[in-house]
């Protein structure tokens, strides 16, 4: 392979060299330059003969033919993109993360493939400052109407007046408990962490992510769920490093531990609270008093989104009420957008899971921004999971 | 003792039993049989990314193991002329290559290869004619090489040692005979090696096949067939999953069945 | 080139063609080392440079990597105590659970086993290597999980057994998956073993069990020694077994180490935990290859 890129190479080395001082000189232009060396199509030759070289931007109006969406886990109704293939041609493939954190890890190596992905709210802000999300171009989503939207959840998409995500839903994180197996009711984080270490040794997981599992063991004390003081954080992780040898496991896909039967309590978020009890109902979502997390996920699109077309065409897609509608009845969680309240039926609306009372909502907070990037929370996390 | 070794063939394969089983699925999940379908075949084979990751790892696993063969032959045979401290550095460095494990190795060519394309980028841009500059990122390059580095260590040591146990009289008397080296190597060396080098590509082109871990950290947007089934595995299996695996097991077995066959029909003739 | 040796030739001309064919001769070498030299020069020595540089380095405000020079990074290995702890407990136990398993199966198909059967029963021990080794873990983490071994107990009438996620289950995945690379070298090592010898011991009255330890157990420790320290040496870097059977509980150093790339963002760190692993690795090679060298008195066996 080395020789075959020498061969196509049109210049020698000393020669490049040469010209490349001359042009810092400035007494070449870098068109002519190029044009006098054929540099560049060389370049481009080799580029693609090595195959480092990503696969050119499609035109404006062309979708292509597949994309990647980054979201979470059971999150979306599967027939909702094999729709969207039928009515576009372009078939999405659908990859999971457990936290934020890894979402972010994933773009700032670079090339995550992404063209749609699904921020929580609280880490819109990092990714606008880090420069790794496009501001949305509104006039391409015509499904998308703000004024319907809910302001409560919705502001931390718009950052100076310009919009980088669109909300997806909103929900609160609480934790699923199969009360056939713990009988005990429950009604807090002190409770279930207590439980963890007894009835429920064996059996209980958390999140594989520092917001929740951090900001839950927080809420055992007492302190703010987004806290970064030393001394709370060293009180949380005192309290995580107790109870780690008696969970069962550390993930944030614990849907099929729940209904396996292997594990009998779990961190868990509305969505997933709710898909659990419709399927078995002996599966409870419980708010911790203390209070705990209300979040929103939105829709944002990277930066070096492979196919921005398609990106766009499958937000549009989605903010289409009449779609939002089925995605709502498969994913379980309430959402932000009034025209799409409009068509659920009564009984989502009066799902006690989807709309918990307003004594419970009113203790819960929205992630802080600090937390994504906080160093502190990030060791004690990396040093919980490791312990 | 017959018996130990029978439960352990059955240790060995009853999860292969299952995930043959499972892709026979009728129901969408692979975690409960609910009756028996074809139809899972159907699915894997028109899902266009598994088939591109399919792709990607049959194009990835070959590319990887031909240069690892043809690099690590040549290597092997140029270190059979060089002195005793330049060996000694390569043999170290090949040492390391096998040894380094497969995640620091996937981890250390992504921050090199980040850092080294945070400069050759902006290097680029600024010499490319038009506005939209070629980029260099994470890819099949970046899978192949990482791949290859380990193979290629593997295809220099396995011929080395090949090489070390050649009968140099017979190398002797061919060049005593006028042959010229090349007729010297294509005649005598190159059969002697090539069960060597033979074996060194289909090791190279297992590992690169079966590898997760390596190109986890270096594939950028591209996908491989484990990453893929890593993926799914955390989004929840579909019997396709099981289809692919079961198609890619019988593939296999086949052609090692075949290849036998071949060496029968060769020998009497021998 | 046709080489004269002993050819009447003058000594003026000899030199100039000696030289002229040393030179060919260095210059072919060369051409034969090269790419295997760029190849190992920019993507293994380029690549350890780089996680050199960085373990000395700090974590960016918003994680990644940031220039420095703080031996920071090496200071904080004791938070990963646990996890190396794990990696080098469990990795010689699995290496040990997997001989344990091994060795009878090869023994089997190296004096055993009917000689037409022996290539069909060792291509059996190959296959499972064609199976993608993750569906053949995910099939692990089906038969260990509810749904698997703990219904049928349950049907028995034990209730509420706990597999998956445990020690158990991820040793039972390394047994599991490197059984193969355990049982090839050791079959190896058996098969080129002189029958005679075995014939000899017994007729001179050594009762089957003396003549195992005395004699078939020596002449097979080559082949035990490359499968373990083969075994070994993988396990160090594992990551798939433990995470997939583990749960994100029973954490290798491998875990670790992707977690700081792939949550924590702590890139220094993770090159220093990176370096660390590297530098443990050969020491535990070169200390298994010690052993080997005095327990057996050759050097391991060569797999091809």
């Amino acid at each position: 392979m080395s020789k075959s890129y020498r061969d196509g190479l049109p210049i020698s080395p000393e020669k490049f060299v040469d010209q490349l001082m001359r042009l810092k000189r400035g007494s070449i232009g870098r068109r002519d330059f190029l044009g006098l060396t054929g540099l560049g199509i060389a370049t481009a030759v080799m580029a693609r003969e090595i195959g480092i070289m990503p696969t050119p931007a499609f035109a404006a109006e062309n979708l292509g033919d597949r994309m990647s969406i980054a979201t979470w886990p059971n999150y979306h109704d599967p027939q909702t993109f094999e729709n969207f293939k039928k009515d576009t041609g372009v078939a999405v493939e659908v990859n999971v993360f457990g936290s934020n954190e890894e979402m972010l890890a994933k773009l700032q190596a670079g090339a995550s493939g992404w063209s749609l992905f699904v921020p929580t709210n609280y880490t819109i802000s990092t990714y606008k400052k880090l420069g790794i999300i496009d501001p949305l171009d509104m006039a391409k989503l015509p499904n998308f109407d703000g004024s319907q939207e809910d302001p409560r959840f919705t502001s931390e998409g718009t950052i100076d007046g310009t919009t980088y995500a669109v909300p997806k839903n909103w929900g609160t994180t609480g934790f699923a408990v199969n009360t056939k197996k713990l009988t005990k009711p429950m009604t807090s984080w002190k409770e279930f962490w207590d439980t963890a270490m007894t009835e429920g040794d064996g059996r209980t997981m958390v999140h594989d992510y520092q917001l929740t599992t951090i900001g839950n063991a927080l809420k055992y004390y007492g302190y703010s769920f987004n806290s970064l003081k030393q001394d709370e954080l060293a009180k949380a992780e005192e309290l995580l490093l107790k109870v780690k040898p008696h969970l069962f496991a550390v993930s944030s896909d614990y849907q099929p531990g729940m209904r396996a039967g292997d594990a009998w309590m779990t961190m868990c978020w509305t969505n997933d609270g709710a898909q659990l009890h419709r399927d078995i109902p002996e599966i409870a979502y419980v708010l911790g008093k203390e209070g705990g997390e209300i979040w929103t996920d939105f829709y944002a699109i990277p930066k070096d989104a492979p196919n921005k077309p398609a990106g766009y065409a499958l937000l549009n897609y989605l903010m289409n009420p009449e779609v939002a509608v089925k995605e709502h009845l498969a994913n379980g969680a309430p959402s932000t957008d009034a025209r799409v309240n409009k068509l659920l039926p009564k009984e989502v609306l009066d799902n006690p899971i989807l709309y918990p009372a307003a004594d419970l909502l009113t203790p819960l907070e929205f992630g802080a921004a600090a937390t994504l990037t906080d160093p502190g929370r990030a060791e004690l996390m990396a040093r919980f999971k490791s312990a | 003792m017959r018996a130990f070794v029978t439960a352990v063939f059955a240790f060995l394969y009853l999860p292969i039993a299952l995930v043959v089983l499972f892709s026979f699925n009728a129901g969408r999940h692979a975690s409960e049989f609910t009756g028996f379908s074809m139809q899972w075949y159907g699915t894997a084979l028109s899902n266009p990314f598994l088939v591109e990751a399919l792709k990607n790892s049959l194009f990835i696993a070959t590319t990887s193991a031909l240069l690892a063969a043809v690099c690590g032959t040549a290597a092997a045979l140029g270190l059979a002329r060089v002195g005793v401290r330049t060996r000694a550095v390569f043999d170290a460095l090949i040492g390391a290559a096998i040894v380094v494990p497969g995640v620091v190795i996937g981890i250390s060519t992504l921050v090199a290869l980040v850092q080294l394309f945070g400069v050759l980028n902006p290097l680029l841009a600024s010499i490319w004619p038009d506005d939209q500059p070629p980029r260099l990122s994470l890819g099949y390059g970046s899978i192949i090489a990482a791949h290859g580095l380990f193979s290629m260590a593997l295809v220099t040591m396995i011929v080395g040692t090949r090489l070390a146990s050649l009968d140099r009289n017979l190398v002797e008397a061919s060049s005593d005979l006028y042959a010229t080296p090349l007729t010297t190597f294509r005649s005598i060396v190159l059969p002697q090696i090539m069960p060597a080098v033979v074996a060194g590509f289909l090791l190279a082109f297992t590992f690169s096949f079966d590898d997760f871990i390596v190109a986890f950290f270096v594939a950028g947007a591209q996908t491989t067939l484990p990453i893929y089934v890593f993926a799914s595995i955390r989004r929840g299996v579909t019997p396709e999953i099981n289809a692919i695996a079961t198609i890619v097991l019988v593939a296999s077995v086949l052609l090692v069945v075949l290849a036998q066959w071949q060496l029968r029909q060769r020998k009497p003739a021998n | 080139m046709k080489r004269k040796t002993g050819g009447p030739m003058s000594a003026g001309l000899g030199a100039v063609f000696m030289r002229g064919n040393r030179f060919r001769h260095n210059f072919l070498t060369a051409l034969l080392l090269a790419p295997a030299t760029a190849w190992l020069v920019v993507f293994l020595v380029l690549p350890f440079i780089a996680i050199a540089v960085f373990s000395v380095g700090e974590r960016a405000p918003e994680g990644g990597y940031q220039a420095a020079f703080t031996l920071a990074q090496y200071a904080n290995l004791p938070a990963r105590a646990t996890a190396f702890w794990n990696t080098m407990m469990l990795a010689p136990v699995g290496a040990l659970a997997c001989l344990l398993v091994a060795y009878p199966v090869a023994y089997y198909l190296a004096l055993k086993a009917p000689q037409r059967w022996r290539l069909i029963l060792l291509a059996l021990v190959v296959i499972p290597f064609w199976t993608s080794l993750l569906m053949r873990t995910y099939a692990w983490m089906y038969i260990l999980g509810g749904r698997g071994i703990p219904a049928l107990l349950a049907f028995i009438g034990i209730e509420d057994v706990r597999l998956i996620n445990t020690p158990g289950a991820v040793l039972l995945g390394i047994v599991y998956g490197y059984l193969p690379l355990m049982i090839l070298p050791i079959y190896v090592s058996l098969e080129r073993l002189d029958r005679r010898l075995l014939e000899a011991s017994a007729d001179l009255g050594a009762t089957p069990l003396s003549t195992f330890l005395g004699v078939t157990l020596k002449l097979s420790l080559p082949g035990v020694m490359t499968g373990f320290s083969l075994v070994m040496i993988l396990l160090l870097g594992e990551y798939l077994i433990p995470t997939l059977l583990g749960g994100g509980k029973v954490f290798f150093i491998g875990n670790a180490l992707v977690d700081l790339f792939l949550q924590s963002r702590n890139w220094p760190f993770g090159s220093a935990i990176a370096i660390t692993l590297v530098a443990v690795s050969v020491v535990v090679l070169i200390a298994a290859n010690r052993i080997s060298t005095r327990v057996s008195g050759t050097r391991r066996v060569d797999l091809i």
